[in-house]
């Protein structure tokens, strides 16, 4: 009978470690998943500009500096391997690539074209599904963070070797930029 | 409230609503061995199997079963590139694999979702609906019926629907027995306050599984508007796309009653049908608490 008892606590906590051990490896494999998503729609974005450049430039000829930001700024991105370097050029890309579209609304043929207008929209949903693996990266980054901080879990973190990660932060300076309220 | 305690809320309710069920079920069976005696035990495991072989069956082949009840045809990405790019965007903002896509020719705007887990997922949209919603409107629908993919609500809904039925039919058989022949085992004798309680349990039985059928289906909406939110961080695109719904007064021509809980909006003429009963939250009570989660930026 005794036996039996230690045995079946035995059991049980053997149990609970293992469940421990899996959560955090499933997470820390989430958060990879999710990053290699970052790096499909990157991938995806910077291979729509060369594309969209071209299209602009055969009617707006004399926007050469916003065509040199974009250019710039894909090649930082494509190039960038760490998350900050990563999240700071794709940061830069969008912001050259709003700059990109605002000197289109100047053209009505540009705008009007039907290739501009596929890549628009083409441009539309690469960058909502950027934006929205960034935000599924950092959701599984805040999980994993958590798992690894709070207790139980974080008793396992090091036999797991699973350690806190880094949020994906894309400094936006939009985001940023208060309306100046006048009195 | 914002999205995260929304659907926390939602959840607690509906396990909260499908212990009742269960409470329901043993009260039935209770009732049923007072009145009846014991003897009638048998009959609870036929009423409950008949029930599981009508429901699972239904819930296993969903995706396909639902497709002929609606007359919904299965495209492909050539078919609608902006469409399938949308659904791809929420895929990505929900980590679910891409689901099967349907389109119902028909001028109402509606759309619903389907399929027994998220990789037999199917949704399907009304050409009405796709020609009177601009893109975060559409994001916003696609959002809310991947939620329902997410929270497995074919599930939800089987399950609910497998009590509520195995409730009607023990009590349908039940009452029959009361025609023929009665109380069979007399010997018990028994307080007689005790059997005019199970008969009106008996009896009423049915109608309040209904109502915590229709309870169950209203909670799973106004969670998955909550999850909706959770995917695409943006309650706008989903409140307007009520609004737009709530505008419109034409109605899906629907084959059957049996999957009007499936749709985003529903179906059935929302004033013949009674709150208690009806599968959906009402839709301005919907874009109230949207509104509310917008206001929290």
């Amino acid at each position: 009978m005794k036996t039996i008892i230690v045995l079946g606590v035995a059991a049980l906590i053997a149990v609970f470690i293992i469940s421990q051990y899996n959560r955090l490896i499933r997470l820390n494999i989430t958060v990879d998943e999710a990053w290699a998503q970052i790096e499909v729609q990157l991938k995806r974005r910077a291979d729509l500009i060369p594309n969209l450049v071209e299209t602009v430039k055969g009617y707006a000829t004399h926007e050469q500096s916003t065509f040199d930001a974009v250019v710039t700024a894909r090649a930082k991105a494509t190039t960038a391997t760490t998350v900050a370097d990563t999240a700071a050029a794709d940061g830069m890309l969008t912001q050259a690539l709003r700059g990109l579209l605002a000197v289109a609304e100047a053209y009505p043929d540009l705008k009007a074209s039907t290739n501009f207008l596929s890549l628009q929209e083409e441009l539309s949903t690469t960058e909502n599904k950027v934006a929205f693996s960034r935000q599924f990266y950092n959701d599984n980054v805040r999980s994993l963070n958590t798992a690894v901080k709070t207790v139980p879990s974080s008793f396992f973190a090091g036999f797991a070797k699973v350690t806190e990660r880094e949020f994906y932060e894309v400094e936006d300076p939009q985001d940023r930029n208060v309306p100046n309220v006048k009195f | 409230m914002n999205f995260r305690t929304m659907q926390a809320a939602n959840r607690r309710k509906t396990v909260g609503l499908l212990v009742g069920m269960g409470v329901l079920v043993w009260v039935v069976v209770y009732a049923a061995l007072t009145y009846f005696g014991t003897s009638t035990a048998g009959i609870v495991p036929i009423a409950v199997g008949i029930a599981l072989i009508s429901v699972w069956g239904s819930y296993y082949g969903s995706d396909k079963l639902v497709l002929t009840m609606t007359g919904a045809k299965l495209i492909q990405e050539s078919d609608n590139p902006k469409l399938f790019d949308l659904i791809q965007e929420v895929t990505i903002a929900s980590g679910l694999p891409m689901p099967k896509v349907a389109i119902v020719i028909d001028t109402a705007p509606n759309a619903f979702a389907t399929g027994r887990n998220p990789e037999h997922a199917l949704i399907a949209f009304t050409t009405g609906i796709l020609d009177a919603m601009d893109r975060d409107q559409l994001q916003g629908v696609i959002a809310h019926e991947m939620a329902h993919v997410a929270n497995r609500d074919t599930l939800v809904s089987a399950v609910a629907a497998t009590t509520a039925g195995a409730i009607a039919i023990l009590s349908d058989m039940l009452t029959r027995m009361m025609f023929f022949g009665g109380r069979r085992d007399r010997e018990g004798g028994g307080n007689p306050l005790a059997l005019v309680v199970s008969l009106i349990i008996l009896i009423l039985a049915p109608l309040a599984a209904m109502m915590l059928k229709s309870a169950i289906s209203r909670k799973r909406e106004s969670l998955a508007d909550a999850t909706a939110v959770s995917f695409t961080r943006n309650p706008a695109g989903l409140r307007s796309a009520l609004e737009v719904l709530a505008a419109d007064s034409t109605v899906v021509q629907q084959r059957s009653t049996a999957v009007a809980h499936i749709w985003i909006e529903s179906p059935l003429d929302s004033k013949s049908v009674s709150k208690l009963f009806s599968t959906h939250p009402p839709i301005a009570e919907r874009i109230a608490v949207l509104k509310s989660m917008e206001s929290l930026g």
